[in-house]
């Protein structure tokens, strides 16, 4: 399937030309959808299935071959090598280690998640929409293959009246009354955005020692910060946010979700990535102003 | 908005809609991101403020091998290690917050996972400030509150200092061979463990109310406790008590004079798109 041309499969264009329409918001949602003038068309939806490849020893997606390189995967990405205080050479001893960003995977989540994002868009072009409300989106591992499926699904919705967007179709995470309040609030949803970001951690040997509990040689006897890795967590989450704000152009982010997860490898190596995302909106008009709050206490 | 001052939603739409039918010109600006919810935004802006960033801080400190055997007492160095985390996070979440030129950080998500060699702290929240805000505070604070309570606590003339925490593990200390004979056949309380859970929460709750005083709080809001045994030492309990420490700021406290709301609703679920301006 092309990534952002319109050949939609056949059941989706029959789905598509009937004179029903389908909507994933509930009442209470839909009736709000209603209540702002926007129509609803269909229900939208985007696949994609990635394969990630192998990454382990030989797969060339590897750390630097010494300590002064990166690795040929990195491609500029953040990088920091940490080496050894102790000054000798052995087999069992991690003599230097590395912080690498994986751009490489993030560029394949980025694949997914976009191809999926833009056939979504597809259909809801295919419908002359203006947007896509109550957007949802799920990323599921597909059993223990290295698959991860990219799902997104919404309403798309035409603005009664209103012009059709310059950009394709705007999209939002928001529906109902949120979206109500955000339009109120001089908030129009342009996207919703998505990034993620991967750091892989080779442990050195401090970073090693530290992580197992014990001292190595001439380590601290008391509880110690384990730089490296303190470090990478750091960097997984300043490298999403930056991803992001480089999506945002001047625009707001609101409703952000940073989610963490990592896999331990061993003692000390392990990759940690950072998915962030949230409702890409600009700003048509100031802020009414808003009067101060009212604390009430409600008597049941 | 309509001649009676409702808000008229379809043209604020339609309005939305207009201004997105003509693209942007490009824009070198800086984006705000923020993990607030609209209506936590709306609060915020009521009170003066607004979301700058969203801002994190991590910190993972290493507990030496050994920390967790059988002994008695306090096991400082977990405590220590715990406490030494957890500023360690504090201080990169003010950070950057102050890279971003903001006050504070509200809604702060708090994140602490103890294992046998390491203990990880995770801060998320977003950083705020006064609208047109032009000097910087000495030192932003830290708070877990969220926006709404923040808003609330504002109103009543305090603000909220730091992020106060305190944190104890301690030994439950073995019974003798013969207690454990006696107490076979018995149902008794096991004082080794309640002595050892007292212990750690009287140290960590003191240890929290030091941390309030060290930045100036007045008291803390919103404390929250974990407690219970390490799941990979039985033996050893840990209680960890963290909370906002907040200062009275107006000269007295401002009393909220809250409306009474007696609904008068039928048990009918029905939908009414309500305003925000209405009154």
């Amino acid at each position: 399937m092309s990534d952002s041309s319109l050949e939609l499969p056949e059941a989706a264009v029959r789905r598509l030309e009937s004179s029903a329409f389908s909507s994933g918001l509930t009442v209470p949602d839909f009736a709000a959808c209603l209540d702002l003038g926007l129509q609803p068309v269909g229900l939208v939806q985007g696949f994609c299935v990635m394969r990630w490849g192998w990454y382990g020893a030989g797969s060339g997606y590897m750390r630097g071959i010494n300590p002064y390189a990166p690795g040929p995967q990195n491609n500029g990405g953040y990088a920091e090598t940490y080496r050894c205080p102790h000054g000798f050479v052995s087999n069992e001893h991690r003599m230097w280690g590395q912080n690498i960003e994986q751009t490489w995977v993030e560029e394949a989540w980025s694949a997914g998640y976009g191809s999926a994002y833009r056939r979504m868009l597809d259909e809801a072009v295919s419908l002359g929409a203006h947007g896509v409300i109550g957007v949802t989106d799920r990323i599921n591992p597909l059993a223990d293959t290295g698959t991860t499926e990219f799902h997104f699904l919404g309403t798309a919705v035409k603005v009664e009246d209103g012009p059709p967007p310059a950009g394709g179709p705007w999209t939002t995470y928001l529906a109902g009354q949120r979206l109500t309040k955000s339009i109120e609030a001089g908030f129009m949803p342009v996207a919703v955005v998505a990034t993620m970001a991967s750091v892989r951690v080779w442990a050195y040997c401090m970073t090693e020692y530290l992580m197992e509990g014990s001292r190595g040689w001439g380590g601290p006897t008391s509880p110690y910060e384990v730089e490296q890795v303190s470090k990478a967590h750091m960097a997984v989450r300043q490298l999403a946010r930056k991803q992001v704000r480089q999506q945002l152009s001047g625009d707001t982010l609101h409703g952000a979700r940073i989610e963490v997860a990592n896999r331990e490898l061993s003692q000390g190596d392990e990759v940690i990535d950072c998915t962030l995302r949230g409702n890409r909106m600009r700003r048509f008009k100031d802020f009414d102003d808003v009067p101060p709050p009212r604390p009430t206490v409600r008597l049941t | 908005m309509s001649a009676n001052g409702a808000i008229d939603a379809r043209a604020e739409m339609l309005s939305g809609a207009k201004s997105l039918a003509v693209a942007p010109p490009p824009s070198r600006e800086r984006g705000v991101t923020s993990d607030l919810s609209i209506d936590e935004a709306l609060l915020l802006h009521s009170a003066g403020w607004e979301p700058v960033d969203l801002v994190c801080g991590v910190s993972v400190v290493s507990v030496p091998i050994g920390v967790w055997n059988w002994g008695q007492g306090e096991i400082t160095v977990a405590s220590v290690a715990h406490n030494a985390a957890v500023k360690g996070a504090s201080d990169q979440l003010r950070d950057e917050c102050i890279k971003v030129h903001g006050h504070g950080v509200v809604g702060v998500r708090v994140e602490v996972e103890v294992r046998t060699h390491h203990i990880d702290v995770e801060l998320v929240g977003t950083a705020v400030r006064p609208i047109d805000a032009k000097n910087l505070p000495a030192s932003p604070f830290v708070s877990d509150l969220s926006a709404r309570d923040f808003t609330l606590l504002k109103g009543a003339g305090w603000l909220p200092v730091g992020l106060a925490f305190g944190a104890s593990f301690a030994y439950a200390p073995r019974r003798s061979a013969g207690d454990v004979m006696k107490q076979k056949t018995q149902n008794i309380e096991l004082t080794n463990f309640t002595e050892a859970m007292y212990s750690a929460r009287e140290t960590a709750m003191e240890r929290m109310q030091r941390s309030a005083l060290d930045v100036g709080g007045q008291g803390v809001v919103q404390v929250k406790v974990t407690e219970g045994p390490m799941h990979f030492a039985r033996h050893a309990v840990g209680f960890t008590a963290w909370g906002t420490a907040v200062r009275l700021v107006a000269e007295s406290h401002q009393f909220m004079q809250p409306q009474v709301i007696l609904p008068l609703n039928d048990a009918v679920v029905t939908f009414e798109a309500q305003s925000l301006r209405s009154s």
